[in-house]
């Protein structure tokens, strides 16, 4: 457990020390303060829009940060060779994998928290809260970058990180649509709806974490009014975890026959 | 008999490159072994093998044939591993970390207690010359320096087998006479130390005995002594070229002006005592008589020329510190 902590402590120390993740921030950061400038644009709807716009705002944001440094986390570390220093170090090729990987999900956990802190003040400058079903958003805005990280992780095991990248948004733009795809299957062929079917149990369901404005068990689901219950939320996340389980697992084989040359 | 801590048993490498996979033989059934206590030192020129043979002896590449042992346990073996200090050729580190915090990680990685870990890598930077380095991130070292720092990550699970992979490299005199001492050091305090170069008097210098590579095939291996053969290559006898007549040269003997006067290097089997008694007769005047054996560079540049790698740009580097 100490070798993956100082795997996963050495990541995050990386990438608080890398000066485009704060850009990145600070982009993010400024789509949220916006909100407040767009709030005002509407009549008596304020607040609505601040969460909206912030929310977007975090997910997009913790999309991006999530594939940017996903796709570079593993690749980075073959191209400029540290990866030969470490391994030969009393250290299972797995435990690096998902040292690397745990690093990452805490750097994200702590971008979300410092994007989440400056949307709660946008909030409370219009006399509004932070209230459960933004929190409830928010984490499930967490596992979905969770899951998008380790496809990028999965990615970056065996491909530059260019392709790394294209394919890791291949997926969230996919995963994002699947309810669509299925619609899509419902009104095909027989044989085009099973191919369809298989295609999306095989993507990550990524519209799951991201239900506001879906309607669900035939309630009209928002964050401002009937958000999703605990029961959504854990069975979200149990999803959430288990698809990046998988993940990290294929990741983590593919590293394991890996020939560092 | 002394123990073997690292054992190489017909180790073989093929890669596949490029879009046609390309068959490249790296490494042809390597064959040898280190013992406790020595230095050992794996000599091959640039692109013979060395650095694929230590990877697959480090775990870092699978070989294709052939099986390896270090400290008693088949690669790759956690509790092996652990008791290995190991250094990649051009290290790259976490540029981002200063020396202390990059030995706590490696220290972290090792297993090695959280208090315990700062003193040793207090006492390992001291060791290899960078105090005056702490606190500066990494980026902003210099290659020597990063070769240091290299070398204190090795040390810093306190190993019984340090595996070096060309250590010397971008080392200015000063710096590599430090590392050679360093290994003796290690030595001395009982660690087994393997090395790879292909700079021959550093070779000369440490190691008790060598392992030779050349195209991917192991060509010899054994203590130095053994592997140079004792018999005679030639006799350069030097004389002034301004005193007396240059005697009549024996048959195959050549003759070149240098510095100090005339140098005739006279083959093995020439009357050396008759050129001199020569000599002396016609007033020469003689500044030295030097016996030649097979030196270390002798024995590489044969060994390398029976594969057909002299004259190509996989030569040893004959820079002395």
């Amino acid at each position: 457990m100490n070798r993956i902590r100082a795997i996963a402590w050495n990541t995050f120390r990386e990438a608080v020390r890398n000066k485009i993740l704060y850009s990145l921030l600070f982009f993010a950061v400024l789509i949220i303060l916006s909100a407040m400038a767009i709030g005002n644009l509407t009549l008596h709807e304020e607040v609505r829009t601040i969460r909206d716009v912030g929310l977007f705002g975090i997910d997009i944001f913790s999309v991006i940060i999530a594939i940017f440094v996903g796709v570079n986390l593993l690749y980075k570390e073959l191209d400029l060779k540290t990866v030969y220093t470490i391994l030969p170090k009393p250290l299972w090729r797995w435990e690096f994998v998902l040292g690397k990987w745990l690093g990452m999900l805490l750097t994200l956990a702590v971008q979300m928290v410092v994007m989440g802190a400056v949307l709660a003040a946008v909030l409370a400058s219009e006399g509004a809260h932070f209230d459960m079903p933004t929190v409830k958003a928010v984490w499930l805005l967490f596992v979905n970058v969770m899951v998008v990280t380790s496809i990028a992780v999965f990615f970056s095991a065996f491909s530059s990180p260019f392709l790394s990248g294209f394919f890791a948004l291949g997926f969230f733009v996919v995963g994002r649509s699947v309810p669509d795809i299925r619609a899509i299957g419902e009104k095909a062929g027989a044989g085009a709806k099973a191919v369809l079917d298989l295609f999306c149990n095989l993507m990550p369901n990524l519209h799951l974490f991201y239900p506001s404005g879906a309607i669900v068990g035939a309630e009209d689901l928002s964050v401002h009014r009937q958000f999703v219950g605990s029961d959504y939320i854990l069975s979200a996340t149990a999803y959430g975890i288990g698809y990046s389980i998988v993940v990290l697992v294929l990741a983590m084989l593919i590293f394991r026959k890996r020939d560092f040359v | 008999m002394t123990e073997v801590v690292l054992r190489a048993d017909e180790l073989a490498k093929t890669f596949h490159l490029g879009f046609f996979r390309k068959r490249v033989e790296a490494v042809k059934h390597a064959s040898f072994d280190v013992r406790r206590g020595e230095v050992f030192g794996y000599l091959g020129p640039n692109g013979s093998g060395k650095t694929t043979t230590l990877k697959m002896l480090m775990g870092l590449v699978f070989p294709t044939r052939g099986r390896a042992e270090v400290l008693g346990k088949p690669v790759p073996n956690r509790e092996a591993k652990r008791r290995l200090g190991y250094l990649p050729e051009s290290p790259y580190f976490y540029e981002y970390l200063s020396p202390e915090e990059f030995l706590d990680l490696v220290g972290a990685l090792c297993d090695v207690p959280r208090a315990e870990r700062r003193l040793r890598a207090a006492r390992l930077i001291t060791r290899v010359g960078l105090d005056h380095a702490r606190g500066r991130p990494l980026r902003k070292f210099s290659k020597g320096m990063l070769q240091r720092i290299g070398i204190a990550q090795a040390l810093m699970g306190d190993p019984e087998l340090v595996v070096l992979d060309e250590p010397m490299t971008g080392l200015d005199p000063i710096g590599r006479k430090e590392i050679r001492d360093l290994m003796l050091e290690l030595k001395r305090e009982g660690r087994t130390v393997l090395y790879s170069t292909h700079i021959l008097p550093d070779v000369e210098m440490t190691c008790d005995r060598v392992a030779m590579i050349f195209a991917g095939r192991i060509r010899n291996v054994g203590p130095l002594s053994e592997l140079l053969t004792a018999r005679l290559l030639s006799t350069e006898v030097c004389l002034r070229h301004d005193v007396g007549q240059i005697p009549s040269l024996p048959e195959g003997a050549k003759i070149r002006q240098t510095p100090d006067g005339m140098l005739a290097d006279l083959p093995e089997g020439a009357d050396v005592d008759a050129f001199l008694r020569a000599a002396l007769t016609s007033k020469s005047s003689i500044i030295s008589v030097t016996p030649r054996r097979e030196s270390l560079e002798d024995l590489f540049v044969r060994e390398a020329g029976k594969v057909g790698e002299v004259g190509s740009t996989s030569t040893p580097d004959k820079g002395a510190a």
